[in-house]
């Protein structure tokens, strides 16, 4: 039995994922949220095995909130879950330390399997083309790159962290400026 | 120069003008300045009637330095027939700067004004009107420095005024740009927002129905169903993409070239983009550049070719464009909907274009050909 967490704004969104989890065998979905703060409350309530986390939510940026869940201990799996069919989102998820990256318009079998893929502690991440890979490595800098390619690879991030001799601190303060350079451009409110 | 062209300030000229003829009129019929009082003042109203009927009419001549200086060197004449620099024709002759001063970029109008001066003072050495003393008497001094200076104070009050303007323009013009962008931001929003999202749920529904059904005829139309959910997502994700970066009204050539330098780095292949085409309507252009564009992606992405020539061709038709590369050509059978070729086909649909997708000629690589619609022909 997987226990799941729901993290998205868009409530058409929440009704339809948890009527369809729940419809099917071995996935429970134990809750949802909506926000960043009903996050932290969610995830102190139900400790679940994996959260589903939509990338991008009204005022806290989707990566940032699965970072700072991949920090908790036990840390539960994340899968990423987009609405934009941009294959440029993948390197970010990964730096990010997602399980997962997978498109809202997949159908829900892919998704069914994504979530127990990362469950049983696998990655589920699309392949990166070989020019968006190119374009990161320009934008990153130098000392970065081993860290990316650490990350793509699946390194743990603490390994990657002994491997390069940095304390917690500094790398955190990496994986953020990576991100910062990485941000990808999305249509805001703002 | 735009300035003038546009007849902004022909207004000022028109009233300054009918008011320096009057002047002229008055203190000529009035005050028996020569001998041949009448005629002068005749030839003032002719004068001042032909030329604010030409540049009334000619956006041309207002804009043309020649014409300024015909009307110049027309009123000093007339200060000259007047017999003194202390002349009636002051304020007329004062009204000849208003075109340049409004027209010309600062320097160039304070500038005209500066030689104005000097031609001014040039015209009262020929009339031998400057007695020896001038530097002497207060009220001669004054009097000749009023008559010198008042021509450069005039055209920098209405050069200042111009640029002030200008910039006033520019920064209302920035603005309505700033809310519009904005408004499309928020229009975007919604839509990926909202309307994707609810799409992208309904899919998730009907797909986990779908595993559920018996094959068969509802399979089928839960298959469809899906697929046509899929299309809707993609029209959203080019509606928001349109709105997010539109084209603002710019060439499509333009757009193709700048397209070209960004796709450059991602393959090996030499890019050119020859020719331009007619100025099209924004929707026709909106269509026409993601055509293009797209089928300079395929080109650079899938068909590993190492030149890819844009022609832009506006001679023929309607305008027609020309995608070609020397790669690997299209898969055998093409793909029925991928590579955005569904989207290619749509779009032409839309614009009432005819789009040709095939092997280039010589049988190496690809060419897609656009013809646009003639304007006003059959939509």
């Amino acid at each position: 039995m997987i226990r799941l967490l729901i993290v998205d704004d868009h409530p058409a969104m929440r009704a339809g994922l948890t009527a369809v989890l729940r419809a099917e065998p071995g996935l429970v979905p134990l809750a949802t949220a909506s926000s960043a703060e009903d996050l932290d409350m969610a995830i102190q309530r139900t400790a679940p095995d994996v959260v589903l986390l939509d990338y991008h939510l009204p005022g806290a940026d989707g990566l940032r909130l699965c970072r700072r869940l991949k920090r908790l201990a036990p840390a539960p799996a994340v899968l990423l879950y987009s609405a934009y069919a941009d294959s440029s989102l993948v390197i970010p998820a990964v730096l990010a330390g997602a399980d997962g990256l997978l498109n809202k318009s997949a159908p829900a079998p892919e998704l069914f399997d994504a979530l127990r893929s990362v469950a049983r502690g696998e990655r589920v991440i699309p392949p990166i083309p070989r020019e968006l890979l190119a374009g990161a490595s320009e934008q990153l800098a130098a000392e970065q790159l081993p860290v990316l390619a650490m990350m793509i690879d699946g390194t743990p991030p603490a390994e990657v962290a002994e491997t390069l001799r940095l304390s917690p601190g500094a790398f955190s303060r990496t994986l953020d400026d990576m991100l910062d350079r990485l941000r990808v451009e999305v249509p805001s409110a703002a | 120069m735009d300035r003038v062209r546009a007849g902004r300030w022909f207004a000022l000229l028109t009233m300054t003008r009918i008011l320096g003829t009057f002047v002229a009129i008055g203190l000529l019929l009035g005050h028996r300045v020569t001998t041949y009082d009448v005629p002068l003042a005749a030839f003032t109203v002719a004068w001042s009637a032909l030329t604010l009927m030409l540049f009334g009419r000619s956006a041309r001549l207002r804009a043309a330095p020649a014409a300024w200086a015909v009307d110049v060197l027309a009123a000093l004449a007339l200060v000259c027939a007047s017999g003194d620099w202390r002349s009636p024709f002051y304020i007329f002759a004062l009204t000849t700067l208003v075109l340049p001063a409004t027209g010309l970029p600062w320097r160039g109008a304070v500038a005209s004004g500066v030689a104005f001066s000097a031609a001014y003072a040039g015209v009262a050495v020929i009339t031998r009107k400057i007695p020896s003393d001038t530097l002497l008497n207060t009220i001669r001094l004054e009097t000749l420095a009023t008559h010198l200076f008042v021509p450069v104070i005039v055209v920098l009050a209405l050069a200042y005024a111009g640029a002030l303007l200008d910039r006033l323009r520019a920064a209302r013009e920035e603005s309505e740009r700033l809310v519009l962008q904005a408004e499309r931001r928020r229009i975007a929003w919604d839509l990926h927002d909202s309307a994707k999202q609810r799409v992208h749920a309904a899919h998730l529904m009907l797909s986990a129905l779908e595993g559920r059904l018996a094959d068969g005829d509802d399979r089928v139309l839960a298959g469809h169903a899906l697929s046509e959910l899929r299309a809707a997502t993609a029209d959203m994700e080019t509606s928001v993409a349109e709105l997010r970066t539109p084209l603002d009204g710019r060439p499509v050539d333009e757009l193709l070239r700048e397209r070209a330098r960004e796709l450059a780095p991602i393959g090996h292949a030499r890019i050119d983009v020859v020719g331009a085409l007619a100025p099209l309507p924004p929707l026709l252009a909106a269509h026409t550049f993601r055509i293009a564009s797209e089928a300079l992606t395929n080109a650079v992405r899938h068909a590993r070719s190492d030149t890819i020539t844009v022609t832009l061709d506006p001679t023929h038709g309607g305008g027609e464009l020309i995608v070609a590369d020397d790669g690997v050509g299209l898969p055998d059978p093409p793909p029925a909907g991928g590579h955005g070729l569904r989207s290619m086909r749509g779009r032409a649909e839309t614009i009432g274009a005819h789009l040709e997708i095939g092997p280039a000629p010589g049988g190496r690589g690809t060419r897609v050909a656009l013809a646009l619609p003639t304007p006003g022909g059959p939509p």
